[in-house]
């Protein structure tokens, strides 16, 4: 979440990238340099469409050709069949757009990284063969001599520049926007990690859908406006590898994921080639096309993430030389450890197990595991490894549907649902390995989690102060994820799933890897969060740290529940003993008894 | 650090040349030239025929002006302005646009090869009054009530209509009797398209023919089996090939070939200028190509003779494509242009070509028929032209008045 100032600071921005751009537009009196002045706008919009979807959420789109091209048909086959100004189809392409997305979203995102990337490749290719059988090899906008205005058709080129700006600054704005709500924050989260931000209470199918429809609409509103410009519309001109390519080289070159990368892509690699075609097509055809490449490659060995992260970096590192406010000292949450001990379990039976089941081909994961969690218990599950601890919280959070079974959950069924529709029901998690969203600061990390209650993103926020608060971890809210220690990335996985406020919440080897002293801190706030309301169910390996901490256990061997009582009961049960303790373990039982 | 400076330097270069290029273009504005444009692809795939218009074009220019220039304008030499149409639509009409800010005093000009990129600069020259002339076939250029576009090929349409009947004469002459059936074997991009579309829709049951097989597919062609399959089966009295690419041409030919239907026990008869290419003769072999017919819009004629010596001399090419003859003959009808008018004025210049009527002189040479528009800017009487492969040279052989050999129809 960027504060408001640097949101109103780009809209400034963006203010004066567009008068500059009127300045030059009503400077140049060529109508040369007019036409390349439209097409770098209508080019950066595509860059920028794409960038909604691709830049933010990581799933690299080949395939944008396929909306600028229905753009570019609706504009071209409405004014030839139904005479329909540019003015009403142009707007008529945002809808084209939404409806080609989902129809493309639906199944393309089923599939990730390089897959959905190739699939998306497909969809242009297809409908350029659709469009040449249908027999629209080539369709020109008919010119209109007595009604120029009311068809778009201005013997003055800066109007058509003017109208490629207003579309450029809107998807500016838009991505501004996106940028900085939730929606854009969502599709970051989705980028660097997809899983935990669904066990976040992300709904990333919802996001990833609305991104791609606001993408398409936005980028075949420009192809429709780049057939009023060009007219004449070829499948291959509209639906072609170049088209699709543009957008990725542009956003690539200027930095991906940011509001600025894709214009200044387009602002400098637009006139570039044109200059090259220009100056050297007629001498030397073909070289441009080797100075255009090497000029590529020259970038991207300087600016491997693109012209704006690497200026960003530059301006941010100066800025990093100036001296910092120092950070508090770290506080930690021992004194928590010293509070009264666990209150026993109420009575009500929060999560209900019966006969769950699973298969993966020949093995059999999890098999007929009945399993009761009363309300307000610390409830932990052990077992050695493989015995299906982790495959048990991915069942009941909805990572994997089981085979047989089925879950109740505060008297609703839990079995089939998606997970962020099990997070917003009341269950939070965190992972054996935590799953941080390593470029964003720890706040953002944790408001991702308080999107499923929050009204607005403002509250998203406050919720999340508090929830770091309740961990100790407030100091370290504007740090990198990435940079964290074991024990503070712990902490924040455990904010984000406390944010929204969960009924349960299950820890996956929470205490793993944790040095000592640190781990006396996690268990205190463990402690803190039970005695909080929140019911606690954990998987560990940590025998002793367990016996402390829960009070009540369940071991799972090879799938099955083999033992489930008091942590007394269990250490003396001899089938747990000998499935999963050991002898040697029972010999200290019984010394530490006598 | 050594690297970086050697990026760094490499980059200052490429700006530097770029801003300075413009700039060291010499100003001509103290001897009144006639500019003339050339839009052709000089790079991607079509450069080969963007390279062939521009010999033409480089030939008559320098012919005309070694006969002393333009002699209304007290001997003022043309000079030609070329612009790469690349391979795009949107480079075509940027070039376009960019040709006409950059040289104001352009009076016409030529292009752009492909339809789709002559249908896109023609929207800008229309606009700028520009007279413009092209070879490009398709019946939308002339079809959009352009006043500045004048289209010297015959359009797909005519071309579409007069060939299956100019075929089924040639027959007749050679062996007695008309060819019943035909097939159709095409790619699906537009100039096949409007080819085939009036044949289908009743074009060839008015000639009393009956396709027996009709084969369409997108390039490019990856195997030619199915489709010769098909061919062989149905054995067609004459296959249409309405190709528009070289290698699917050569995938046909050789799967023709390999079927054993080759050397007209299947005539073939394909339609464009690819046909008669020289590297056709190159990938194919001359065996292979032994009798193929191709209806054109211009090619080598008799009375061009001076012509394609000339042309066959100065650039090295075997004979004369219909690239270059219609690129060369468009320089010299705006040479007359220029001579009427008077004036190299764009308005005057499209007026004299619209009155223009030559039946004599290089630019009539240059192509069939006499050199007169009608008010949509097709050219009136035009006979299709029909080229055919004898040992291993593509020659005109239809209309006979300017034939230069005879035709034969190849049989078993």
């Amino acid at each position: 979440m960027k504060d408001p100032p640097a949101s109103k600071r780009q809209v400034w921005a963006i203010a004066g990238f567009a008068l500059a751009t009127l300045a030059v537009a009503a400077a140049v009196g060529n109508s040369y340099y007019q036409l390349v002045l439209t097409q770098v706008l209508l080019w950066a919009v595509l860059s920028l469409a794409w960038n909604i979807l691709s830049g933010y959420s990581g799933y690299f789109s080949f395939g944008h050709a396929v909306f600028w091209g229905l753009g570019a048909y609706t504009v071209a086959l409405g004014m030839i069949y139904l005479d329909l100004t540019p003015w009403i189809s142009i707007p008529l392409c945002a809808i084209v757009g939404v409806i080609a997305a989902a129809l493309i979203g639906y199944p393309t995102f089923r599939l990730r990284g390089h897959y959905f990337a190739l699939a998306m490749l497909a969809y242009p290719l297809a409908i350029l063969y659709v469009f040449q059988w249908l027999g629209y090899q080539e369709v020109t906008l008919p010119m209109k001599r007595d009604a120029a205005l009311l068809y778009m058709q201005f013997t003055e080129p800066r109007v058509y520049a003017g109208l490629a700006l207003i579309l450029l600054v809107a998807t500016m704005l838009i991505s501004l926007r996106v940028e900085n709500s939730r929606f854009g924050m969502s599709l970051l989260a989705i980028k660097q990690n997809e899983p935990a931000a669904e066990a976040a209470g992300i709904d990333t199918w919802r996001w990833k859908m609305q991104a791609i429809m606001l993408s398409g609409a936005l980028a075949a509103m420009a192809g429709g406006l780049y057939s009023v410009v060009l007219l004449v519309v070829t499948p291959e001109t509209v639906f072609g590898m170049l088209v699709s390519a543009q957008p990725l080289i542009l956003a690539l070159f200027g930095g991906v994921g940011s509001l600025w990368g894709p214009v200044i892509g387009a602002i400098v690699l637009v006139p570039l080639a044109e200059v090259l075609n220009a100056e050297l097509g007629d001498v030397l055809p073909g070289i441009q096309g080797v100075v255009y490449g090497v000029a590529i490659i020259a970038i991207i060995l300087y600016a491997p993430e693109g012209v704006y992260w690497r200026l960003k970096d530059r301006l941010g590192r100066r800025r990093a030389a100036m001296p910092r406010p120092a950070l508090h000292k770290q506080q930690t949450a021992v004194s928590v450890v010293t509070l009264a001990p666990a209150r026993p379990a109420a009575e009500g039976e929060l999560l209900v197990l019966r006969g769950i089941g699973i298969s993966f081909g020949g093995l059999r994961a999890l098999d007929g595991v009945d399993l009761t969690v009363r309300e307000g218990a610390l409830h932990g599950i052990i077992g050695p490894n493989g015995a299906g601890k982790t495959t048990l919280f991915n069942v009941i959070n909805g990572f994997l549907p089981p085979d047989r079974g089925n879950i109740a959950f505060a008297g609703t069924t839990l079995t089939g649902l998606r997970p962020n529709r099990v997070c917003r029901l009341g269950i939070g998690r965190t992972f054996q390995v935590v799953r941080a969203f390593r470029r964003m600061t720890v706040l953002e990390n944790v408001i991702v989690g308080a999107f499923v209650r929050a009204r607005n993103d403002l509250a998203a926020e406050g919720m999340a102060i508090a929830a770091l608060e309740r961990v100790g971890l407030a100091e370290r809210a504007s740090d990198l994820a990435g940079g964290l220690p074991t024990k503070h990335l712990r902490l924040m996985e455990l904010a984000r799933a406390l944010v929204p406020r969960p009924k349960l919440l299950l820890l996956d080897e929470t205490l793993a890897g944790l040095a000592h002293e640190d781990l006396a801190d996690i268990l205190g706030v463990i402690r803190q969060v039970q005695r909080d309301g929140v019911t606690v169910l954990i998987i560990e390996h940590t025998m002793q740290a367990m016996v402390q901490l829960v009070d009540r256990f369940s071991v799972l061997d090879h799938g099955r529940l083999i033992a489930d009582g008091t942590p007394d009961e269990i250490v003396r049960d001899p089938r747990v003993i000998e499935a999963y303790l050991g002898k040697k373990w029972m010999d200290r039982v019984a010394v530490a008894g006598t | 650090m050594k690297m970086r400076f050697t990026i760094r330097m490499l980059g200052a270069a490429i700006v530097l040349a770029l801003v300075t290029a413009p700039a060291s273009t010499p100003a001509r504005a103290q001897t009144k030239d006639v500019k003339i444009a050339l839009i052709a692809p000089l790079s991607g795939p079509w450069a080969r025929q963007g390279q062939l218009m521009r010999m033409g074009a480089d030939m008559a220019i320098d012919e005309i002006n070694q006969s002393g220039g333009i002699k209304a304008l007290g001997g003022a030499k043309m000079v030609l302005v070329v612009a790469d149409a690349g391979d795009s639509t949107e480079k075509a009409k940027n070039a376009a646009q960019r040709l006409l800010a950059q040289n104001p005093e352009l009076v016409g000009g030529t292009g752009a090869w492909l339809s789709s990129f002559t249908l896109a600069v023609t929207e800008v020259t229309e606009r700028a009054e520009l007279p413009w002339l092209t070879l490009s076939y398709s019946d939308l250029i002339t079809n959009r009530g352009f006043k500045y576009i004048f289209q010297t090929s015959p359009t797909a349409d005519r071309q579409a209509a007069e060939t299956v009947p100019a075929v089924l004469d040639l027959a007749q002459a050679a062996t007695g009797k008309r060819p019943k059936t035909v097939g159709i074997l095409m790619d699906n991009t537009a100039s096949p398209v409007s080819f085939a579309k009036p044949l289908r829709e009743g074009g060839l049951e008015k000639l009393g023919l009956k396709l027996v097989v009709d084969q369409i597919f997108t390039p490019p062609l990856s195997d030619a089996t199915p489709l010769i399959d098909k061919v062989r089966s149905a054995r067609p009295g004459f296959l249409l090939l309405p190709i528009s690419s070289m290698p699917d041409n050569k995938l046909v030919l050789e799967k023709l070939d390999e079927f054993g239907l080759s050397k007209g026990r299947i005539p073939v008869v394909g339609n464009g200028a690819p046909f008669g290419s020289p590297e056709l003769k190159k990938v194919v072999g001359p065996e292979l190509l032994e009798g193929l017919l191709f209806s054109v819009a211009d090619w080598g004629l008799k009375g061009q003779e001076d012509i394609i010596a000339r042309f066959e001399k100065r650039t090295g090419e075997p004979w004369i494509t219909q690239d270059s003859i219609t690129a060369y003959g468009d320089m010299w009808i705006f040479k007359e242009a220029v001579e009427s008018a008077g004036a190299a004025e764009r308005v005057k210049v499209a007026e004299a070509i619209r009155k223009m009527d030559l039946k004599d002189g290089p630019a009539a040479a240059s192509f069939p028929g006499p050199i007169r528009f009608d008010e949509k800017g097709r050219r009136v009487d035009v006979p299709l032209i029909f080229a055919q492969w004898q040992k291993g040279v593509p020659l005109t052989v239809y209309p006979t008045d300017r034939a230069l050999a005879k035709p034969y129809w190849v049989t078993e």
